[in-house]
């Protein structure tokens, strides 16, 4: 059996064995069935669900008001963040003015600015998107630093004795060199992006699954905070694989 | 009609990186001149400035004193008409090896049906035919130094600058690629500034070499190596060949003592 098949196959088995480890804990009534449903239980209310929807809304609606805030956020945090990290990744200047700035907020949890994003913009779309596209654009600008400083001197070089102008040396060269480290930058971005609508959407939101996960806690709906908490990992995990095909597909080149 | 490359009295001195450091001198006084269709070597030992001749006369570096000439004029900005062969790969690797090839013509909007051509041909003579659909994860040391080649040479430069092109291959492949060196020597008759660690290379390849002493460094010797063309490298096996190469390495030896 080639070898990939059987580390796919492993990693099933993990997936089985978690199912039924759980299974065997509820029908032997190990667990207390309010705090842990069996499977069972959670396929049936996840038909409810579906059926009926959550709070007066389709479950889609949430998934859908999640999935909208994220990707708008995120789209704009790159679409801002990926030439301003390239251009201060090419001026000194650029970066001396604008590093202080995002180096402090960084490292600050952007969930910590939730509070604050309501006294400015309400509960409203707007506080939600633009705490998404903040955290998006300040990690995406970090890597499209490094792909800059990371270009090989002698591939700038090469350009420059081939006749190349400034304008063409960073369009052919510098981005295309650069655009591995920015799809890393894509990925950590969009992975975080994720976890912080779910956040946001935990303290102050009317629908979303952070909403839906939050409100069935408030009222002792425990399987659909499950079947919640379940639909946010997988699209969270559609997520990674969707930026990992497009890494693929874009940095072909590289033969890994 | 003037040499393609002179060097005259030329000096580079470098700002010290550090405080409380002084300066450094890698050149000091360097005459050096490449006739038109003529390959020459410049040899020495490491940290010697042989590379600052190079980058000086590529436009990458400015001399700090003295006069750096190509075809007659002072040396400009970086330009195809000098174009460099760089002992890193230096491969733009999103692109294929005949994309690579014609990066130099395509972007400066020349006529691209007779770019192509051009790169066809070329990457026959470089004896990368087959190869133009490929990446350069590809290809393998030699190859892609074979399309560094092919690269510089479809600008048709005034002189072709070869840093250290084959210290990274390993000694086979070097020796292959110093065959097709003179190969296209034969075909094409460019003129060639090699610079190299290795006096074997540099007396199998080139008309004349220029032996370097340690920084702050200049010319200390210019041999005319006795051979004609066409070679191959059969030639290290003669004893006249040993002869030379043991004196230039005895030179070698001197400096670093």
């Amino acid at each position: 059996m080639p070898a990939l098949t059987r580390y796919t196959l492993l990693s099933w088995a993990t997936v089985a064995g978690i199912l039924i480890v759980w299974w065997a804990v509820t029908a032997l009534g190990l667990g207390a069935r309010f705090h842990l449903p069996s499977p069972g239980d959670l396929a049936r209310e996840a038909g409810v669900l579906a059926a009926h929807g959550y709070a007066q809304q389709p479950l889609s609606a949430h998934v859908l008001a999640s999935l909208k805030r994220t990707l708008i956020g995120l789209g704009a945090g790159l679409a801002v963040g990926i030439p301003l990290g390239l251009w201060m990744g090419m001026s000194r200047t650029v970066f001396a003015i604008l590093a202080p700035v995002f180096s402090f907020l960084r490292p600050i949890p952007p969930i910590a600015f939730i509070p604050l994003m309501i006294l400015y913009f309400g509960i409203g779309e707007f506080s939600k998107i633009f705490l998404i596209f903040m955290a998006a654009l300040s990690y995406v600008m970090l890597h499209a630093v490094s792909g800059v400083r990371s270009v090989p001197g002698d591939l700038i070089s090469a350009g420059r004795n081939l006749g190349l102008t400034r304008a063409k040396l960073f369009l052919h060269v510098v981005f295309p060199a650069a655009l591995p480290h920015i799809m890393t930058g894509v990925k950590t971005a969009t992975a975080i992006s994720w976890a912080i609508v779910v956040a946001a959407e935990l303290i102050a939101a009317q629908a979303g699954l952070g909403f839906m996960v939050m409100d069935a806690t408030t009222f002792f709906r425990v399987p659909d905070v499950y079947i919640g908490i379940l639909i946010i990992g997988l699209i969270g995990l559609t997520l990674e694989f969707v930026t990992r095909a497009i890494e693929r597909s874009l940095l072909h080149w590289q033969g890994r | 009609m003037t040499a393609p490359i002179t060097l005259r009295g030329v000096g580079k001195v470098f700002a010290p990186s550090a405080r409380g450091q002084s300066p450094f001198v890698a050149l000091d006084n360097v005459d050096l001149a490449v006739e038109a269709r003529e390959i020459v070597a410049v040899v020495g030992p490491s940290g010697c400035g042989k590379t600052t001749i190079l980058k000086l006369v590529a436009g990458f570096d400015v001399a700090s004193s003295g006069s750096v000439m190509v075809n007659g004029r002072p040396v400009a900005p970086p330009g195809p008409d000098r174009a460099v062969v760089f002992q890193s790969p230096a491969l733009f690797d999103w692109l294929t090896v005949r994309d690579n090839v014609v990066f130099g013509p395509r972007h400066r909007g020349e006529p691209k049906a007779e770019y192509l051509e051009r790169a066809g041909e070329l990457i026959g003579a470089v004896g990368l035919a087959g190869w133009e659909g490929h990446y350069p994860y590809q290809l393998s040391g030699g190859m892609r130094q074979r399309v560094q080649l092919a690269r510089a040479l479809i600008n048709r430069p005034a002189v072709l600058l070869m840093d250290e092109p084959f210290g990274a291959l390993d000694a086979q492949t070097r020796s292959r690629m110093q065959e097709l060196l003179l190969r296209i020597w034969t075909a094409y008759h460019p003129t060639v500034l090699i610079v190299t660690h290795d006096v074997e290379e540099a007396l199998l390849v080139a008309h004349r070499v220029y032996v370097m002493t340690r920084a702050p460094g200049h010319i200390k010797s210019c041999v005319t190596v006795p051979f004609g063309h066409p070679r191959g490298v059969d030639l290290v096996g003669t004893a006249e060949f040993a002869a030379l190469k043991y004196s230039i390495l005895k030179s070698l030896w001197e400096e670093n003592t």
